[in-house]
């Protein structure tokens, strides 16, 4: 069965509605691998083997009577920590919450099982999603699976959903990204993630780090694996106060493989220009493919990015705290340190700072649109750097020293600000065999167009098919 | 800008309802004096007029 886990989660959907094999089967197979891998790997913090089963089961028998199934009918799939499970533990990746077990699933959990999905667990990630390394004190660091040595961090905070869909542990995952933590562990661990637009994926049910800027999005091989998960995720959802009531378009139905005449603007500056040699060399090259496929090229600036990290700090700060202010003054000893640092330095984010940096919101929102308007797709790498070793606080690029924290979020959270659509996906690799990452912009709810030119992409290449060195 | 003092920092983690010991402060000092200087960077870019985008819209 080692070969089932490894399948796309389209593959698999064909392969248990064809009854090639069976819900049990794909189930089983990715539990012995969880049971052999993730004592090194922590990508799991629960893992719910018997309800998992049990599902597969119900799975198997229905599709055996014949009965109608749902698109995603016994896939499984894993949860970032932070999703709410009716009846297993939601801990948000902290100990304060080890125990805290939900009466209602997230809007999304219930979607997905809706529609099929087998959940196999919940997964590790950087406490309460405040950290783009995703590292974690109470329930290990997760490791990245490209490093043999087991010494690089996976990104974060969606850390171990990364890693889990990375080393086959699941078909799929659920990550959220508030200034990049799905596209940042995607572009460390090799795999797709999509940042949808901002009110086009319910967040009911997921612990917040920053409501403004907390985007749902799934985590996969493959871009028409987002697709067709996105189908199930994203549409309106009443208990949350900023979803969409756009209709939801047929997203798999609209991967063509055809970018010709796509207009394709690179972000050169503040973007190409600052990243590490490697990945530069990558994201062009990336360029020029789909030039290759008929998209058209240019070159564009985004000049308001170089202030996302004054605008992102100001809003964070002080919504995360907004939220964590109780604990903060009666648990603040049962935070991870860095976490419990952040946190803290909310306290002393004014009113006026905050709304600057909404205001600053506007800017950049309108500033990205205006690109869009002629441009169909924006083009940049996911992160400057490939994965860091585990307790690097600084890296080198082009000779200059760099904070590896604010590295990472660098090119990702100009896009939780604006809230436009972003898929992340492999696009090369080091000569040290690191994943490199770029992310694909897109206007506010065209997932679709971004999920096109990314699965066109990955027609024409086969980075996302590489497979990490696990024993 | 001016360094904070440890003063400073009791003030305002007390005004914001924290009561944070010295040690605690003193420890974040250096990043939070790096965030405030970076805050202080969307004072110089003349936003006084533009709409915040905090208002929930049914799109």
């Amino acid at each position: 069965m080692t070969d089932v886990v490894w399948s796309s989660l389209t593959e698999l959907r064909r392969m248990i509605g064809t009854k090639e094999v069976s819900p049990v089967e794909v189930v089983r197979a990715y539990l012995e691998r969880i049971t052999a891998l993730d004592g090194t790997l922590r990508a799991f913090i629960t893992v719910s083997a018997d309800q998992a089963l049990a599902a597969a089961r119900a799975a198997e028998a229905q599709l055996m009577a014949g009965g109608a199934t749902g698109p995603l009918h016994g896939i499984p799939i894993a949860l970032k920590d932070l999703f709410q499970t009716r009846g297993v533990r939601t801990t948000g990746g902290s100990r304060i919450l080890a125990e805290s077990v939900p009466e209602a699933d997230a809007s999304v959990v219930t979607r997905l099982v809706d529609a099929g999905a087998i959940v196999l667990g919940k997964l590790n990630m950087h406490e309460f999603a405040y950290g783009p390394e995703g590292l974690n004190e109470h329930y290990g660091d997760t490791r990245n699976p490209w490093d043999g040595a087991e010494t690089r961090i996976a990104g974060g905070s969606s850390s171990g959903s990364a890693v889990a869909v990375a080393a086959a542990l699941c078909a799929g995952a659920l990550g959220s990204d508030t200034g990049g933590s799905i596209r940042i562990p995607a572009s460390l661990c090799g795999i797709t993630g999509l940042k949808p637009t901002y009110g086009r994926v319910s967040r009911a049910g997921v612990l917040p780090l920053a409501w403004s800027l907390d985007h749902v999005g799934p985590m996969t091989r493959t871009a028409a694996d987002c697709a067709l998960l996105m189908g199930s995720l994203a549409g309106y959802d009443a208990a949350d106060a900023t979803s969409s009531v756009l209709p939801v378009p047929a997203y798999t139905a609209a991967l063509s493989r055809d970018v010709k005449g796509l207009r394709i603007g690179v972000l050169r500056e503040t973007f190409v220009d600052a990243a590490a040699p490697d990945v530069r060399t990558a994201v062009e090259q990336a360029a020029a493919q789909f030039q290759m496929l008929g998209a058209s090229v240019d070159e564009v600036r985004l000049e308001q990015a170089g202030h996302a990290a004054a605008s992102a700090l100001a809003i964070v700060a002080a919504e995360a705290l907004a939220y964590h202010a109780e604990w903060l003054r009666t648990r603040a000893g049962e935070y991870q340190t860095d976490v419990r640092e952040r946190l803290r330095l909310g306290a002393f984010v004014s009113g006026l700072a905050y709304v600057r940096a909404q205001q600053f919101r506007t800017r950049l929102r309108d500033a990205v649109d205006a690109l869009l308007a002629r441009r169909d797709v924006l083009l940049a790498p996911a992160t400057p750097i490939t994965a860091p070793r585990i307790g690097e606080r600084e890296v080198t690029i082009d000779g200059k020293t760099v904070d590896v924290r604010s590295s990472l979020l660098r090119f990702t959270r100009p896009f939780n600000l604006s809230g436009h659509p972003v898929c992340a996906l492999p696009c090369g690799f080091t000569a040290g065999r690191l994943p490199i990452g770029m992310q694909l912009v897109g206007r506010p709810f065209d997932e679709v167009t971004v999920l096109r030119a990314a699965d066109a992409y990955q027609g024409a290449t086969d980075w996302h098919t590489r497979r990490p060195p696990l024993s | 800008m001016t360094p904070l003092t440890l003063e400073t920092l009791r003030d305002c983690a007390r005004v914001a309802g924290f009561r944070w010991t010295d040690e605690d402060l003193e420890t974040i000092r250096p990043a939070l004096e790096r965030a405030l200087a970076m805050l202080q960077d969307l004072e110089t870019l003349g936003l006084s007029a533009v709409e915040p985008a905090t208002q929930y819209r049914i799109l």
